[in-house]
Parts: structure tokens; sequence; C-alpha cells
């Protein structure tokens, strides 16, 4: 056998027939995970068909061409991340796997690439580029240039996300790796509302506003392979040339880079054998910040909350979405002219957020805080250094965002009120946040995408939902007081009262949770440490 | 002062319809090297949770020097250090960011935390690797800098569990070499395991725990016996003894037949 599978031809096929075993093999999994991935097959399909008429439909629209050439530029890109942020969607990905095998670069290269080739995702490129082809080609020789075009461009796809696995192989299969996988939910987050806001705008405006972009992507491989099919049906057959000649030229660069990428990983020792981080460890000490934190309990737990902000990716993830959204949807709402001052309030709603399940966010580790925690006074200076350290971040952020999008929409008579009311929210949120963490603690699995560990999902609805409405029923009197002022006779002329009230309404608020949720910390201790110690 | 460092009575754990810790009644002397010992799932680690107040007993009630754990644990927890097994530390924070934290929040000044916390790195042979995220830590490591959290306040005593399991003999001897400097000033160590000769060879007292009772407890050669190793006397009192697999397996070894 060993002879005759190291011709190229029968190791290309065996790298296809692994491929094929592994997307079967996915169908043999639990019924639960089975349902999963033929529900995410079946989506992914129906989204390339649709995707495929969509574009069909897009044929002979002015601009249509550079909408196109986006979207395989966006394609590419997808390309590009894909292996980074999913580094255990595709076990052929990693070469390391094959390393004990008698296998020269040159076969190997075409095998990969050629499994590589075989799957949903690939399926899925190839309809969007056959799509993209017939919605800007017109005459025969467009179509030639098509046939070609697609070809290059999905090889040149597959190779991209080859070439950029084999490059960070050892960062994949790190610790690092696995932190940057987590992080992967919030591009697809973030990404969502950018998305969502483009397609907006593009909606009220109209899709010219995208050629100037369009018309640096069209020399951009793999779009210049769309960029050459537009030309051709423009008749400029030396600019298709051109294009087509610098897609295949990236295709082959790639390959290069991957090829030599992948000999220098098979011959040498993998990441697992080294040291992880042989570098000379930096003083990483926010020295700074904590000189001027109080001393205590009070700045120790404000130091140890934010520096995991920054350090824990589980953390990390949920703060940069909440800040995202709560900057997008106010500041591209006032942006599109359709938003409101009030909007605003969305972005101490989406921090106040970050109180919640406290306990959870240190998973097993809470042992150490509740060998420390011996009276509810322990437990209300625990809280409260939570509660500060979270401040310290959403006060000046709401004030922000509430200050910019008042500015875009010019309404600067409404900003005290808008102040008050995001105050109030935030105190609220940080109240119930306190509480429903005492009472209804969950774990937060530390691998993969889930927040909650299987089994406490309904205490996880709880908690959240439960918190979420409890803070907008706690915050009912200032909302009230707000819509008073602004319907009766001369209320506006009191409209700024409601900054110092809301103000001193949600700091009210706060101090009370804290209060409520000391003596239920202190009480459930062991309690809460089973709770979130099941990820 | 009292003399006995723990004082356990009546405690009871059940999970579900699985008892892990059957009602058992324990006295542990202080200034003591401890040795609490049983095959896996004998109920040690939930024994060891309970006392420390991690985990809540169904029933029964704990004392550590004289102070019940549930209902003063003010006095309890300031005298008590753990090293829990299976539990994770806050390992975002480099070695020596984790010493800050924990002996802050304990109460202790910041320049005392700081001097002890330099202290324990060095003999513990972890100043090489105090600027690293725990994370990236060794099994060996993290057992160390989890050893340097329980030891900063200079707790009465200290409960250990497994802290061998997984470490590397290098590690091992550091570690041993601390808790018996630490055990010489007076104080007590109270350790799980269930390798036997790292326990005849620790520790002056001994529990041997099974099925969640305890079937034995007193010095080492009280506990020994007549038996010529504690592995021997273990095996007797778990009943294992007589157990031989020579007879089932006589197919096995001597080249292919």
């Amino acid at each position: 056998m060993t002879a005759q599978a190291s011709s190229p031809a029968a190791v290309t096929s065996v790298f296809i027939r692994l491929k094929l075993s592994l997307l079967r093999n996915g169908l043999r999994q639990s019924g639960g995970r089975r349902a999963a991935y033929v529900a995410s097959a079946v989506v992914v399909l129906l989204f390339a068909a649709l995707q495929l008429i969509g574009l069909i439909a897009l044929r002979g629209f002015a601009h249509g061409d550079s909408l196109v050439v986006l979207l395989v530029a966006v394609l590419g890109l997808g390309w590009a991340v894909m292996p980074l942020f999913f580094p255990g969607g595709d076990e052929t990905l990693d070469p390391t796997r094959l390393v004990m095998l008698p296998l020269r670069p040159r076969p190997l290269v075409r095998a990969l690439l050629a499994a590589s080739l075989v799957g949903t995702g690939p399926l899925f490129t190839l309809c969007m580029l056959a799509g993209s082809v017939i919605a800007v080609a017109h005459g025969g020789a467009a179509f030639a240039v098509g046939v070609v075009g697609v070809v290059l461009a999905l090889l040149l796809c597959a190779t991209l996300a080859r070439a950029v696995a084999a490059a960070n192989v050892r960062l994949l299969t790190s610790r690092k790796g696995r932190d940057l996988a987590v992080l992967s939910g919030l591009v697809v987050a973030v990404g969502a509302q950018l998305v969502n806001f483009g397609a907006q705008r593009l909606g009220s405006s109209g899709l010219e506003q995208l050629d100037p972009a369009a018309d640096v992507l069209r020399w951009v491989p793999p779009a210049s392979a769309i960029g050459a099919v537009d030309a051709a049906s423009d008749g400029s057959y030396g600019v298709a040339a051109a294009q087509l000649a610098l897609t295949a030229a990236a295709l082959v660069l790639l390959l290069r880079v991957w090829a030599r990428h992948l000999t220098r990983l098979m011959t040498s020792p993998d990441g697992s054998t080294l040291q992880t981080d042989g570098r000379p460890a930096r003083e990483r000490s926010a020295t700074g910040l904590a000189r001027l934190l109080p001393a205590g309990r009070t700045g120790t737990t404000m130091e140890r909350t934010l520096r995991y902000v920054w350090r824990d990716p589980k953390t990390k993830a949920a703060w940069v979405t909440s800040l995202a959204i709560g900057l997008i949807v106010p500041v591209f709402n006032a942006w599109q002219g359709t938003g409101s001052v009030y909007f605003a309030c969305f972005a101490a709603g989406m921090l106040g957020i970050q109180m919640y399940n406290q306990f959870g966010q240190d998973t097993s580790a809470f042992w150490m805080v509740a060998m420390t925690i011996s009276s509810t006074r322990d437990a209300y200076v625990e809280l409260r250094a939570r509660a500060l350290a979270l401040l310290l971040v959403t006060l000046p952020y709401a004030t922000l965002v509430t200050v910019l999008t008042t500015a875009m929409l010019g309404d600067w008579r409404t900003l005290p009120e808008a102040l008050g009311l995001s105050f109030a929210l935030l105190g609220a949120m940080l109240a119930t946040g306190a509480w429903t963490s005492a009472r209804f603690p969950y774990s937060i699995p530390q691998e993969g995408h889930r927040n909650v560990a299987p089994g406490q999902v309904g205490l996880a609805w709880i908690s959240i939902f439960g918190g979420m409405v409890g803070a907008a029923l706690l915050c009912a009197p200032v909302i009230a007081l707000t819509i008073w002022l602004n319907v009766s006779a001369g209320g506006d002329a009191w409209d700024w009262l409601l900054l110092p009230v809301g103000t001193v309404y949600g700091a009210g608020m706060t101090v009370l949770g804290l209060r409520l949720a000391a003596p239920q910390t202190a009480r459930r201790l062991p309690e809460i440490l089973t709770a979130v110690s099941k990820g | 002062m009292d003399a006995s460092a723990v004082r356990v009575r009546g405690l009871w754990k059940r999970f579900g319809q699985q008892v892990a810790v059957a009602g058992i009644d324990l006295e542990l002397p202080a200034g003591k090297f401890i040795g609490l010992v049983g095959p896996n799932g004998a109920g040690k680690t939930t024994t060891l949770s309970m006392v420390t107040g991690l985990l809540r007993p169904d029933q029964g009630s704990v004392e550590v020097v004289g102070h019940d754990v549930w209902r003063d644990p003010v006095e309890v927890k300031a005298r008590i250090g753990v090293l829990p097994e299976g539990l994770r530390l806050f390992e975002r924070l480099s070695g020596r960011e984790l010493l800050a934290y924990s002996g802050r929040l304990r109460g202790l000044p910041g320049a005392e935390v700081d001097k002890r916390a330099t202290q324990l790195l060095d003999v513990l042979d972890l100043a090489g690797a105090q600027h690293k995220l725990v994370v990236d830590y060794s099994t060996g490591m993290r057992k160390k800098i989890g050893l340097a959290a329980a030891l900063l306040h200079n707790p009465e005593v200290l409960f250990l569990d497994e802290p061998f399991e997984g470490v590397d003999p290098v590690s091992a001897q550091t570690i041993r070499g601390v808790l018996e400097r630490y055990t010489a000033s007076g104080a007590t160590v109270v350790f799980s395991s269930h390798v036997m000769e790292l326990v005849e060879s620790l520790c002056d007292w001994v529990a041997v725990m099974a099925a969640g009772r305890i079937r034995a407890t007193g010095t080492l050669a009280e506990v020994r016996g007549e038996a010529p190793s504690l592995q021997q006397a273990f095996l007797e009192l778990v009943g294992a003894g007589g157990r031989d697999a020579g007879s089932d397996l006589d197919w096995l070894g001597g080249g292919a037949r």
C-alpha cells in the first residue's frame, strides 16, 4: 500500500475520501448534534439557492456590478478569517495531523486543495460566484471569462483559507488561538449590526454609494475575477485579461506561500513541544490604575474585575459586544435621521447587563472569593466593588454615547433628560444585576460559544430577562416623570431637573440593590459556588 | 487552646440517590501532618469541601480550631487555608497578581502581601514564571501557586485536596519541603491522597475513608498495625486485600501462544 498510495492521484483521492468520511461522521453523532448538523447544512444550501436567485434577479440593475464585486470581496475576506475563528471547523485544515505520513509537499498541496473544495462552504461559494457571473455577464466572451474567473476565484478562496491556517497553525493550537475563537461570536454579532445598518442605508439612498469602494475592490483578488467578467461585458478585453491575470497570479503566490509553510510545519517540531511563550514576561500590571483605586477589598476586586474585562475572552467578548451595540444602535439611527436621543439609553442598558451573573463570570474560581467572605459586610463590599468597576467604564461611556447621539440630532434640549434616564436605567440594571447574581447564578462554560451550561438555561433566562423587566419597572417613576414633564403645559422649563433626579434615583437604586443582594450572597456562598462550577 | 484542629460530628451528604458521605465522626489532632486516605470516590473531596465551608452538609456539624464553620465563619475563614481539587483559580491573573489579589482580599496590608508573595514565589521555585498568566501554567505550577495562595495569610490549619496529583517529582519535593517546614512550626496540615506510599512517608496521623465512611483513624503505627505497609493495611481495611487477579488472566504475558 505504501508504494502505490504515494502516487499523486492516489493521495488526492485518499484526501477527498477522508473529507467525505469526516462530513459523513458529522451525521453519526448524537441525535441533537445530528439534527443541528443537518439543519445547518440545509440552511446553508437554502441560503445558497436564495442568494443565487437574488443575484440572477440583480442582472441588469444599474450599479449591480458594484454590489456583486463587493459581495465577492466580502466572501474572500470570510474565507481568510474563517480558519482563525473556527479552527476546529475542518480537521483537514491542521496539517500537523499528517506529519507522520510519508508525503511530498507538491502532491500534498494538490490533495489538500482538492479536499478543501468538498463541503457545504465551497458549494455555497460556487453558487455565489456563479450567481455573480450571471448577474454581470453580457455576451459570450463575458461568460467565457466568467467560467475561468469562477474556477480561479474558488481555488483562490480555498487556498487563502489554507494558507492562513498553515501560517497560523501554532497560534491556532495554542491557548491564544482558542481565546481568539471565543471572540469570533462577537465579530458575528457586531458585523450583523453593521450589515443591517449598511443595508438600510443602501435601501434608502441607492447602490451608487458602493461605486468608489467597488472601483478599488475590482482590482483585488478574488473580486478581480468578477471585475474581469464585468470588464469583458463592457468590451474592455484588455482590462478583463489583466484582472484575470491578477487573480491567477494571486493564486500562484498563495499556493507558494502555503506550500512553504506546509513544508516548514511538516519538518519542524509542532507547537505543543515548544514553550508556549518564550518571551520574557511583560510587566502587565496596571500599576498606574492600581494606585488610583482605593485600598482593601474594594480596590483589589475592582482591579481584578477590570483585568478580566481585558484578559478573559468570554468577559471581553461580552463587553465588546455591549460596547459596540450600545454605540451602534443609537448613533447609527441618529445618523440616518430616524433616531431619537432616548435611544442613547440603549448604551446604559447594554452595559448594565454586565452586572448580571457576576459570580458565574468568576467560574469555579469563585471559591477564592467565597473563602474570604464571612459577613454580610464583606459581601456588600465585594458586590459594590464590582459595580464600581463597571461604573468606571459605563458612566463615561453612556455619557459619551448620549452626547454623541444628541450632537448628531442637534437636539440639545433633550440631553439632560436623556442622560437622567440613562443613569436611572443603569442604576436599576446594577441593582437587579447584583440581586440576580446572588439569587440565580449559573455557569458560563469557558470553551466554545455557549454562554450557559447545559441544564441552566431556565436559570439564565430568569436571571437576565427577569432582571431586565425588573429594571424597567424600577425605572418607571423616572419614565413617568419624563412623560409628565413633556406633556404638561410649562413642563418643558423643568426638563433639566430630570438629570439630577435620574442620577440620584439610579444611585439610590444601586445602593438599595447591593444592600439587598449582600445578605443573600453571604448566606448562599456554597450554593452559588455549586451553581457556577458546572462549566 | 483546644487540642483538636478539626472536629466533625455526624456529617452527611447525599447527591440525589448517591450517598457521598455517610455520617462521619472525626477528630483531627492539632499540630500534626494528617493524611486523609481512601480510594477514588470514597468521599474525601466532599468531606474536605464541607469542612472548609465550600459545600453545605445535609446534616452534622464541623468545628475548626474550636469554632463552628457554619455559625462562626469570621473566626474560621481567617484561620484556614485551602487548596481544593477540581476548582479553578483566577487563571487570567499572573502568578504574582493572583497572590496579591488573594492576600489583599483577606485583608492583609499591601506591602506585607507583596513581601510574603516574593518569598513564597522564591521558595516554590515560581519566581521565573511570576508574570506569566496562571492559565499557561503546568499542573505542578498550578498546585504550587495554589499552595502559595493558601499559605499567604499564615493559616493555623491547611486543607489540601490531592496536592500531589499530576505533579512532577521536582515540584512534589518542593511542596513537601514547604509543608514540612510549616508543620514543624506547630501548624496543622490535612491533606487527601490515594497514594499510600506518599501518605506513609509524610504523615504522622492518618484517617482512612472508604465508601463515605471512616474506617480507621490514629497515628501511622496504629492504623498500620501488624501489616507490613500502610498499603497492605489499607487494602485489608477496605476489604480488597484478598482479591487476586492472577487466575483470570493466565494467558497474559510469556510471549505469544
